[in-house]
């Protein structure tokens, strides 16, 4: 039982949310129009445009650099606000999995808290805002939790995923503290924040990836 | 949309490379966007950056008496860590680096990461934040007030401090002391067009001006019909004055055009403000009337009061020579 998630593994899973993200395209857009700038879907497609180009460079390294690189071409590439904490969260998790040869089921989910933690404090935000972190942090509690509980993986897998999809839901209902839609009479509140969905789209394709290396 | 231009993907490379060739002092390193003295200098380094579209700021505050390096980000978009980082490496002599940023969240956490990872490379850095729009508590971009104009006026007194031979927490408690003493406030009348964009993205009324709006276009306090000179002058310089006081004091005074204002009428202002503030005692010691802080075509102004003492006033009579501003 159990999965160990190499380089090469993780950048097949780079390779599989590039082709979600991209493909909701017009959808994400919609979304950060309502609301926001409507460059959203752009840059971070864009970010994962570039990571698919070095794909294979990344393969060749080890999940520490690989982390470090990501995080590198993430701050570059996508740019402004979402550019810095998507680097910063990768930089961060890069710290967890120094001397490691892969990523197995709790450095995954502290991975994931390390993200967690560096998004919150670079962005100085937090939980109820409308951001991504409604949909990351409902996830990593989740994930530590069935941790806790010595839940299967396969099973914790379907767990978290269903948790940051539920994150990216209760969005809807909030009202925006930060960003443009703050401007407006209703806050955004009835739209879901779309770096929340995008964040949603990538853990939920790291959750069903999980479940296929179980072995 | 009408604009001398060749590709929107294109406008903030061919910018600073255009700003190079005019400058031959300068150096521009393609695709980080960094723009620095070509001469690098043994005294701590100070560099500022943020979005294009504010020319000159920042690129053509580099130069002798101001800043080392400018790094720019994409029009209206704080550049990124790795540009930031080339910056530090450029100037840094050893001494470090003080890096001026203006109040937006963007900013603020990128110069942030770079200053990070600056530091992993045994590069001291330290940071000042510009907050002196007294306009909104908050705007779009930033959490609390934003930094406008008056980011000037601290690379001025940063730059001349580091120039004179001060170290790094010398330099960066000058710059402290400058902020604790500029206040500014804006007014659009038109708003600006991106050029990846195409077209204003927002529209003001052929009779309505906007109080408080930011330089890139983010909401104010008002909306109100036009008004003359002299009523825009009093409504900007109230707010600065309920603000912070700077009563029976010796100023420097900074009138702003936002990229889209002829100076006649940046000329009329200045007329308009410095005979309220000599009704209020107020001495202005230095003007400075022009295009400084812009946001690319708005029209629109903004008035910046930084309060002197002796140290203050001396730092921003030293000599600087910069594309931007030239004191001899």
């Amino acid at each position: 039982m159990g999965f160990q998630l190499t380089s090469k593994d993780y950048a097949d899973y780079i390779r599989k949310t590039y082709e979600l993200i991209y493909s909701k395209g017009d959808y994400i857009t919609a979304l950060d129009s309502a609301t926001g700038d409507g460059d959203h879907w752009t840059n971070i497609n864009m970010g994962f445009e570039k990571l698919v180009e070095v794909a294979e460079e990344l393969e060749q390294k080890s999940v520490f650099e690989e982390f470090m690189q990501i995080g590198t071409i993430m701050m570059s590439v996508i740019g402004g606000s979402s550019g810095v904490l998507y680097g910063s969260a990768y930089l961060a998790a890069a710290k967890v999995l120094k001397e490691k040869e892969s990523i197995g089921n709790e450095e995954l989910c502290q991975v994931l808290d390390a993200m967690l933690q560096a998004i919150i404090s670079r962005g100085n935000a937090q939980k109820g805002w409308k951001t991504m972190i409604d949909c990351l942090a409902p996830a990593v509690e989740c994930y530590q939790a069935c941790i806790a509980q010595g839940l299967d993986e396969k099973v914790t897998a379907d767990q978290v995923k269903q948790a940051a999809i539920d994150g990216a839901e209760s969005t809807r209902d909030m009202e925006a503290v930060r960003g443009r839609a703050t401007y407006q009479a209703n806050k955004g509140v009835g739209h879901l924040d779309p770096g929340a969905v995008t964040m949603s789209y990538q853990i939920a394709t790291l959750m069903d990836f999980v479940k296929e290396h179980c072995e | 949309m009408k604009k001398i231009i060749n590709e929107p993907t294109k406008v903030v490379s061919e910018l600073l490379k255009g700003m190079e060739l005019a400058h031959p002092e300068l150096v521009y390193t393609e695709k980080l966007e960094v723009i620095a003295r070509r001469e690098k200098c043994n005294k701590v380094a100070v560099i500022s950056g943020g979005g294009a579209g504010h020319e000159p700021a920042h690129a053509g505050y580099v130069g002798k008496g101001m800043l080392d390096a400018a790094i720019s980000g994409n029009v209206f978009s704080s550049p990124s860590p790795d540009r930031i980082i080339e910056g530090i490496k450029q100037t840094d002599a050893g001494k470090g680096v003080l890096m001026v940023i203006k109040n937006y969240s963007g900013d603020i956490m990128n110069f942030g990461l770079a200053k990070d990872l600056a530091e992993l490379e045994d590069i001291e850095v330290e940071s000042v934040v510009v907050r002196d729009d007294v306009a909104v508590p908050d705007s779009t971009y930033s959490t609390g007030r934003r930094g406008i104009a008056g980011t000037v006026f601290v690379h001025k007194i940063a730059g001349a401090k580091a120039e004179s031979g001060a170290d790094l927490q010398e330099v960066k408690a000058a710059a402290e002391k400058a902020i604790a003493n500029i206040r500014s406030m804006g007014m659009a009348m038109t708003p600006c067009i991106l050029p990846a964009v195409g077209k204003p993205g927002f529209v003001l009324e052929e009779n309505e001006i906007e109080i408080g709006m930011g330089i890139h276009g983010e909401p104010g306090v008002e909306r109100t019909t036009v008004k003359t000179a002299k009523e825009v002058a009093k409504i900007l310089l109230d707010k600065i004055l309920v603000d912070y006081d700077f009563s029976n004091s010796e100023v420097a005074l900074l009138v702003n055009g936002l990229g889209g204002t002829p100076l006649m009428e940046l000329y009329i202002l200045n007329k308009e403000v410095q005979e309220l503030l000599a009704e209020q005692n107020i001495k202005v010691y230095k003007t400075l009337v022009g295009n400084y802080m812009t946001a690319l075509d708005m029209s629109g102004c903004s008035i910046t009061l930084m309060k002197l003492d002796d140290e203050l006033k001396e730092l921003l009579d030293a000599p600087c020579n910069t594309p931007g501003l030239t004191i001899n």
